[in-house]
């Protein structure tokens, strides 16, 4: 007695099916169709998809015209992270101000394509197979987390387009395949410089380490405690807290039981802060040296007054009199009224990088590729200039600022231990 | 000595707060018999009109708490309006569904208005503290108690001798009846969601005050804790919420004093599945209690499911099957073959969930042991990729059996919530058990796909292994589902009383199922781990378990197809929204929201 029923309605349930498919074959049918440059295909894209029409584009500059050279970002504008791609796109969009400004790439504007992935492997391959389709994309930017990145490594790999993953610090994430790139500070480079000013100019001894419980924290601290114990310190207590965490107190009453002389933090901002707020509010007086990844104007304003007399290295220092800091700096606060942070220094940085290789090595993507290997001597606000070494597909050297934090500012360490 | 008090004061101020969060969700839950995963996006955006108040209008303290809790009264009473009573009559799962992408679009709403960025809340109350210990308290801690404690009172009293208490609670016993007896229900519900949202966003404002830290994403982690603690008190048990939260406060800290700080979750996951497993109802629900039987409509199945003739389903497969032969686009077919993994799970999930009626929020941990146990297997002991990922399946069969056979004993959310905690110690175990897993670290260079010495690594060759298992996982599982077996597990979710007088072994059963459901969802994880070649502890993270859910109650509870189709669906969907940039999942919430308005049933029916 179903049967009847069944027929008619299994139809809608079939059409429904396929105009799934179909919706999904619509949108990604886009990307191909502009792989001819003649004119009428480029109508045609521009007709059918709102979507690359929607999609985060910097405005094109007055000196520059024709096709724009697409750069595709990969990473987060929604979900937990999203306020690190915000900051992200205002690195970006500040650096492709300049560039476009000074003519683009031969007169044609550099443009960037942001695609939200939240950080989630399974739409960073999806956006992965997306770009490497896209003739027009000639390196790709991201992802923001090292599991997101490294799982569509082999895509880009495979498709020979640049992976230029200028946040995963990820020891492996280079590893991936000779498209894999990163101008993310090596912690093989930073933790030693933070156990230096930790134990030799700060000289504390017995140090309590708390560090975010990811690829990224335990890497570092795993570096750090190795060379603070090269250079005669003591590790009296290692603890790793997950990122979610709100509430450290249990956690500093073991810290204190420990008998620190100081508490070494390798955090970002958001949990940095809470941790120096609870360190005072539950009665710790010990001095806190915090890695240079809490740098943000956002850790003075989370942590109010207990982040007065925290020590930090920074890679990236607004005051530091450098001419592209400088440049960076003020253009920054100009356009957006408030301070950068290292997360829109090092996406503004990238974008720099990326167009000096693009404008010497051309738009080809292997063309890119064997361009980081070659490029010398591009300033940079983190490094100073960028070279890259070619067997690990990272730079060394980053600038090293030793700061300390004065009534609620950051100051340069004036050389007083306390 | 001295620590021990210690550890002892920062368990009691932290499980304060814990019940500051359980008091709003025991009402909530308990009342309205609802997981509210709207309930987080009321706090949050509680915390940030409190924000509003202090920040640019500058209100004194009453002011703002006033202000917070009549604008989060509103927003209750709407979402109860718009989202959840037209939702009556229809399937039982759909509010659910709702909730969910309510909490989509607020969250996304308020993160459009407000940025990302994480912003200080400052706390409006004196900044003295009381020296105790070797710690201090201070005036926040004690308000955040006494409006904790108070709002337990007022609620307790509100419930047991008050006219619209009585009502509140009739309701929630058998809905049908009360509206037989003249109660308004629909007012009723509207009182209960306004009291339920005004808690809340008390709770996310004075939270947000302690921790001087607020943003857009605070609400699901906040609630995720309330949740645990009012379960270990009972749920609906507005006391017992107090009494939970205190309680997992302490075992929380004790756990820290005693193991480190990355055991600190893995300890209040334990104590709360210890709790369900001793008394399932809580520590303070007498363990004797019935369960509320209601009087009409338990026996009216809500809709027909869908019943497609089999030669549109082989054409269908077929068409799916030579789709890459027309359809070049890896891209297109990156993200079906996503679908076809995702389907996998929603299969998995609606075994236990539709099938058993054992909903499931934990089965993110079964993808992860699948996707742990298949990497360790190709890279340590150098197993061929493809027999790896059958022994994942196998060894996510047992071991996922395992972890859940606490949970077998209870009914309802309780399982809900006792499988989410169960997907959490998972990963927490991954996290700490560094010797086999490479904790934080993760694993790399996982060898990719391969079968009989041929790699997979061409799009097309991924899209149609994983569509060959997905439809052969789907037969499997018809098979299965189909004669004595199907309706033995469906008499179990229809009424298990029932089923047990009728002589079903409901452990067994129950086990059965879940061994289907582990070795599916298993193979999932393990594909999606040589697909990746990186995985860690994050990778198949909660908000995986959620979406699995969505899926299955989109596509259609205990519903083979309707599990695919919803796999598609909201895979598919998120990616065709790609053009929204930063409002695409706003977007997503809003179509969620629809189709859950004009299909309750799912989108091919419950089976």
């Amino acid at each position: 007695m179903f049967t009847k029923h069944t027929s008619t309605r299994s139809f809608g349930a079939v059409v429904l099916l396929v105009l799934l498919s179909l919706l999904l074959a619509a949108c990604g049918a886009v990307a191909p169709s502009t792989q001819s440059t003649s004119a009428p295909a480029q109508v045609a894209s521009s007709t059918q998809a709102p979507a690359t029409a929607a999609s985060t584009q910097a405005a094109p500059a007055g000196q520059t015209s024709g096709d724009p050279v697409l750069i595709g970002v990969s990473g987060p504008l929604t979900g937990p992270n999203a306020q690190y791609g915000a900051q992200w796109k205002k690195g970006f969009d500040l650096a492709l101000d300049q560039v476009n400004d000074a003519g683009g790439i031969n007169g044609r504007p550099l443009e960037y394509i942001f695609e939200d992935t939240q950080a989630d492997p399974k739409q960073t391959v999806a956006v992965a197979q997306k770009f490497v389709n896209d003739p027009r994309i000639v390196i790709q930017l991201g992802d923001f987390a090292s599991p997101a990145s490294m799982a569509a490594s082999s895509i880009y790999e495979r498709a020979g387009l640049v992976q230029f993953g200028f946040t995963n610090s990820h020891p492996d994430f280079t590893k991936g395949g000779q498209f894999m790139w990163s101008n993310s500070i090596s912690q093989a480079d930073n933790a030693p410089i933070l156990a230096n000013y930790t134990v030799k100019d700060l000289g504390f001894k017995r140090l309590a380490v708390l560090h975010l419980n990811t690829d990224w924290g335990r890497t570092t601290t795993d570096l750090f405690v190795q060379a603070a114990k090269e250079r005669g310190a003591e590790v009296v207590a290692q603890e790793g807290y997950l990122a979610e965490e709100k509430d450290f107190r249990s956690t500093l009453t073991r810290v204190r039981d420990a008998n620190p002389d100081a508490l070494v933090l390798i955090s970002y901002y958001a949990d940095g802060a809470l941790i120096t707020q609870q360190v005072r509010a539950t009665g710790l007086t010990q001095p806190i040296v915090a890695s240079g990844s809490i740098y943000s104007p956002k850790f003075l304003e989370l942590a109010g007054t207990a982040a007065n007399g925290v020590f930090t290295n920074t890679n990236f220092f607004p005051s530091e009199p450098r001419p592209e800091v400088q440049t960076f700096v003020q253009e920054f606060t100009a356009k957006y009224n408030e301070e950068p942070d290292s997360f829109a220094a090092g996406a503004y940085d990238t974008m720099i990088l990326v167009y000096n290789v693009i404008k010497q090595y051309g738009t080809d993507r292997k063309a890119i590729r064997d361009g980081l290997a070659q490029i010398k001597d591009v300033p940079s606000v983190i490094y100073g200039t960028v070279q890259f070494n070619p067997e690990t597909r990272r730079i060394s050297g980053p600038r090293n600022i030793k700061l300390v934090i004065k009534d609620g500012r950051y100051t340069v360490w004036d050389g007083t231990k306390p | 000595m001295t620590s021990f008090f210690d550890h002892t004061i920062n368990g009691l101020i932290i499980g304060n707060i814990y019940g500051l969060v359980a008091v709003g969700l025991a009402l909530i839950f308990g009342v309205s018999n609802l997981i509210n995963f709207a309930h987080g996006s009321v706090y949050m955006v509680g915390a940030y009109i409190g924000w509003i108040c202090v920040a640019t209008l500058g209100t004194p303290l009453p002011l703002t708490l006033l202000a917070v809790m009549a604008g989060c009264a509103l927003l209750g009473m709407l979402i109860e309006r718009v989202g959840l009573r037209p939702l009556h009559g229809a399937a039982r799962i759909a509010p659910l569904l709702a909730t969910i992408g309510i909490s989509f679009v607020l969250d996304q709403v308020v993160q459009l208005i407000f940025t990302p960025d994480p912003r200080a809340l400052p706390s409006q109350l004196p900044t003295w503290r009381m020296q105790l210990g070797t710690g201090s308290i201070g005036a926040l801690d004690l308000f955040i108690a006494a409006v904790g404690v108070g709002s337990a009172a007022l609620l307790y009293g509100f419930l047991r001798f008050t006219r619209l208490g009585w009502a509140v609670r009739a309701t929630a016993q058998d809905r049908d009846a009360a509206l037989q007896m003249g109660v308004d229900v629909n007012q009723v519900n509207q009182v209960v969601f306004a009291l339920a949202s005004a808690l809340g966003g008390l709770s996310g404002v004075l939270v947000g005050m302690y921790f001087n830290n607020i943003f857009p994403a605070m609400g699901f982690q906040a609630t995720l804790k309330g949740f645990v603690a009012e379960l270990i008190g009972g749920a609906g048990n507005v006391p017992g919420a107090i009494v939970g939260s205190l309680l997992l406060g302490l075992v929380e800290s004790y756990g820290v004093a005693l193991l480190g700080t990355s055991y600190r979750n893995l300890f209040a996951f334990l104590i709360l599945i210890a709790v369900l497993v001793w008394r399932p109802n809580g520590i303070f629900s007498s363990s004797r209690q019935a369960p509320p039987e209601p009087l009409t409509g338990t026996f009216i199945a809500p809709s027909k499911p869908l019943l497609l003739p089999r030669w549109a389903l082989a054409t269908a497969s077929g068409v799916a099957l030579l789709l890459p032969l027309v359809v070049r686009d890896s891209y297109i077919l990156q993200t079906l073959a996503n679908a076809w993994l995702y389907g996998m799970l929603a299969l998995s999930l609606t075994l236990v969930a539709g099938t058993v009626g054992q909903m499931s929020l934990g089965h993110a941990g079964l993808l992860a042991i699948g996707g742990y146990a298949s990497a360790l297997l190709a890279l340590d002991l150098g197993l061929p990729v493809a027999l790896a990922i059958v022994l994942a399946g196998v060894i996510t069969a047992g071991l996922g059996t395992l972890l859940v056979f606490p949970a077998f004993r209870l009914r309802g959310h309780y399982v809900a919530i006792a499988t989410l905690a169960i997907g959490e110690i998972v990963s927490l175990v991954i996290l700490n058990w560094e010797w086999l897993t490479r904790g934080p670290i993760g694993i790399s260079a996982i060898p990719p796909l391969s079968l009989f010495g041929w790699e997979l690594v061409d799009t097309a060759a991924i899209y149609w292994l994983t569509l060959l298992v997905v439809i052969g996982l789907a037969l499997l599982q018809h098979r299965l589902t189909r004669h004595h077996l199907g309706r033995a597990l469906r008499a179990i979710r229809d009424d298990d009383i029932a089923a047990r007088a009728y002589g079903i072994g409901l452990n067994r059963y129950k086990g059965l199922a879940f061994t289907v459901s582990g070795f599916v969802a298993g193979i999932s994880g393990a594909i999606t781990a040589h697909m990746y070649s990186y995985i860690n502890h994050q990778t198949f993270d909660t908000q995986i378990s959620v979406l699995a859910l969505t899926m299955v109650i989109l596509g259609g509870m205990g519903n083979i197809l309707g599990a695919i189709v919803g796999a598609v669906a909201l895979i598919g969907l998120p990616e065709l929204f790609r053009g929204f940039a930063e409002y695409r999942m706003l977007v997503y919430g809003i179509v969620l929201l629809l189709l859950v308005r004009f299909r309750p049933q799912g989108l091919l029916g419950t089976v």
